[in-house]
């Protein structure tokens, strides 16, 4: 399978420089960051938003999006502004738009749900077509899709961003619905799921009693929620008083907590200075919800049954089956256990299909599931899809970038930012990623959503 | 120089999401200022001074209810990094209340 190189008209008349934003290009100069501080407050005038970068490239290549969570509708947003003539069409049903990164805070009591909810309408980007179904198969050799109607949709190129499927099916007994009762908790799954985590929550810190805090060993979007969600619970109890009388445990299916090991030393280092206790190698399988009891599987095939009164459980995650079920699923190891999309690592663009490119969650990459990821890499899968288009190679390389703000307690965080190498990269070199911070919190708090928002419209 | 271009959106947004009130707050500024000018024997020289006075008295108040406000506290700061940022917030809430304060001022010297 080749590009369809003979569709894509570059024109040199018309080729703009495409780092007039700042964020197209990694190694901005100080030349480049000058035009763009120069020509914001015109883009700012003239558009309503800053930045916004001309057309670089004439195509009548029609481009169609999977999936318009963060990763989607950023690279459309940007695939707007890089191609003049393009056709782009966004599939996925979702009309609401949700911030999930802010799960943890309406899960711990600090913000209201509706902060997390938006219309994804508004965040469209303009002359994107959106056909409002999931997509039910993809059929990369025939450059095509089919929706849950059954329609078919044709594509010059093709950018995955479906994001992961929660597999909660594979804890025996579970059910989505119940979580806010019986102490059953688990924050990933919706707003509403965060905003019942918080009333589960609520309930433990007035009684007290054994929490269970769960992982699983599958590569999962932003690790560090589940030990966000341990933190805010031992602070919750220490606030309501309860410590005495409550018992935290940690029940990892994997040998470590985190995969970063300098992050996984200080959080196991902290949580014994809590008082949390850690079990290694415990994978939930079955949870018996009204009895309040799950049970465990152990490295040595055994079972272990644990009573509780709180449990948070984080479900396995592999890709959405219309991605695993294709050949757009890597066939290696250890992406083909979870059916990730096979992409090349620095450049996002897959390894069998080069006119297909992956973003997001659904990347089989090691770690780089957040939202900052997004932000980091966005810009690279439009310039090399854009690239590609205009006959060229993928030339921009992603480095893995993932952060996370880890909560510590109630107005402290640290702010953790790391490579596919797991090497502590912080964006400003005064930040001290280990250091318990006000300010990694603040941006937490009230920086992080505005900057997800400019993300979503292809700024930064 | 990337930190900058983001920092600059994260205000963007933020404004975006508040600008009926901000757009209230500037007319406000406008008025207070017109009404300033227009004043036979407004003293902008002299109020200064009082207006100084209050953007110190809501900056240091700021050090105290920033934090608060953001669901953390004073404790919570746990290096230069954090001091910096609160001193630089709270300075930034100084500034606006002097910049309110000053044509009030000028006025009463009036
Ligand atoms: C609890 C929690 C806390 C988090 N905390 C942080 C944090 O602190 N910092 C951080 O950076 N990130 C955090 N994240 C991660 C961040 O939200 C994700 O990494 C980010 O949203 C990924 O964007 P995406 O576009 O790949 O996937 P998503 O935003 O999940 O979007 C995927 C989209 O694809 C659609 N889709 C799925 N299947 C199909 C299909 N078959 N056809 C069409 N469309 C489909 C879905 O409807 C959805 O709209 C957190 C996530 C959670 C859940």
């Amino acid at each position: 399978m080749q590009p369809l190189k003979a569709r894509a008209e570059p024109s040199a008349a018309l080729r703009v420089d495409p780092c007039v934003d700042p964020s197209d290009c990694p190694d901005t100069s100080r030349r480049r960051w000058m035009q763009a501080m120069l020509l914001a407050p015109a883009a700012v005038a003239g558009t309503g938003r800053p930045g916004i970068a001309r057309a670089s490239i004439r195509t009548s290549a029609h481009i169609v999006i999977a999936g318009s969570g963060l990763g989607g509708i950023a690279v459309a947003a940007r695939l707007g502004r890089l191609l003049d003539g393009a056709r782009i069409t966004i599939v996925d049903r979702k009309e609401e738009h949700n911030y999930q990164p802010g799960y943890t805070l309406v899960a711990t009591g600090v913000w209201p749900v509706a902060k997390v909810r938006e219309r994804n309408a508004d965040l469209q980007p303009a002359r994107v077509e959106w056909v409002k179904e999931m997509v039910a198969g993809f059929d990369p050799a025939s450059n095509s899709l089919t929706t849950e109607s059954g329609r078919r949709i044709a594509y010059d190129y093709l950018v995955v961003a479906t994001g992961v499927h929660l597999d909660y099916a594979q804890i025996a007994g579970m059910d989505v619905s119940a979580i806010g009762s019986n102490g059953l908790a688990s924050v990933y799954p919706s707003p509403q799921a965060a905003e019942a985590t918080w009333q589960a929550m609520q309930a433990f810190t007035r009684t007290g009693g054994e929490a269970l805090m769960t992982l699983p060993s599958t590569p999962l979007k932003c690790a560090g929620a589940p030990l966000k969600m341990t933190f805010m619970l031992r602070d919750r109890l220490r606030q309501a008083g309860m410590l005495e009388k409550s018992k935290i445990t940690f029940e990892s299916a994997l040998g470590n907590v985190f995969s970063v090991p300098t992050v996984n030393d200080n959080v196991l280092s902290r949580w014994k200075t809590l008082g949390i206790g850690v079990e290694f190698n415990h994978r939930l399988e079955s949870i018996d919800i009204g009895a309040r009891r799950a049970t465990f599987a152990t490295a040595d095939g055994g079972k272990l049954e644990r009573p509780y009164d709180f449990i948070h459980v984080v479900p396995p995650m592999r890709a959405p089956d219309a991605v695993r079920d294709s050949d757009l699923a890597s066939k290696q190891a250890p992406f083909a256990a979870g059916g990730w999309l096979e992409v090349d690592k620095s450049t996002l663009q897959h390894k069998r299909y080069p006119n297909v490119f992956g973003i997001g969650d659904v990347n089989g990459t090691p770690r780089g599931k957040t939202a900052a990821t997004v932000k980091k890499s966005a810009p690279v899968v439009a310039h090399n899809l854009a690239e590609v288009i205009a006959g060229r190679s993928a030339n921009l390389s992603f480095d893995g970038y993932t952060s996370c703000p880890l909560i510590t307690r109630e107005g402290s965080a640290m702010l953790i930012e790391f490579d596919y190498e797991g090497r502590l990269v912080p964006s400003l070199p005064m930040i001290s990623p280990l250091q318990d911070s006000y300010f990694a919190w603040l941006m937490k708090d009230r920086m992080l959503k505005p900057a997800y928002l400019a993300v979503a419209r292809g700024r930064v | 120089m990337y930190e900058i271009w983001l920092a600059m959106n994260i205000v963007w947004e933020i404004a975006m999401g508040i600008w009926p009130a901000l757009l209230l707050a500037a007319l406000a500024w406008i008025a207070l200022v017109a009404a300033a000018l227009r004043r036979p024997g407004s003293r902008w020289a002299a109020g200064l001074g009082p207006a100084a006075m209050a953007g110190v008295a809501v900056a240091v108040a700021a050090v105290f209810a920033v934090p608060w406000l953001t669901h953390s506290s004073i404790a919570e700061m746990g290096y230069w990094v954090d001091w910096a940022n609160l001193a630089a917030i709270a300075l930034g809430f100084g500034a606006i209340a002097a910049a309110y304060a000053w044509p009030v001022a000028a006025m009463r010297r009036g």
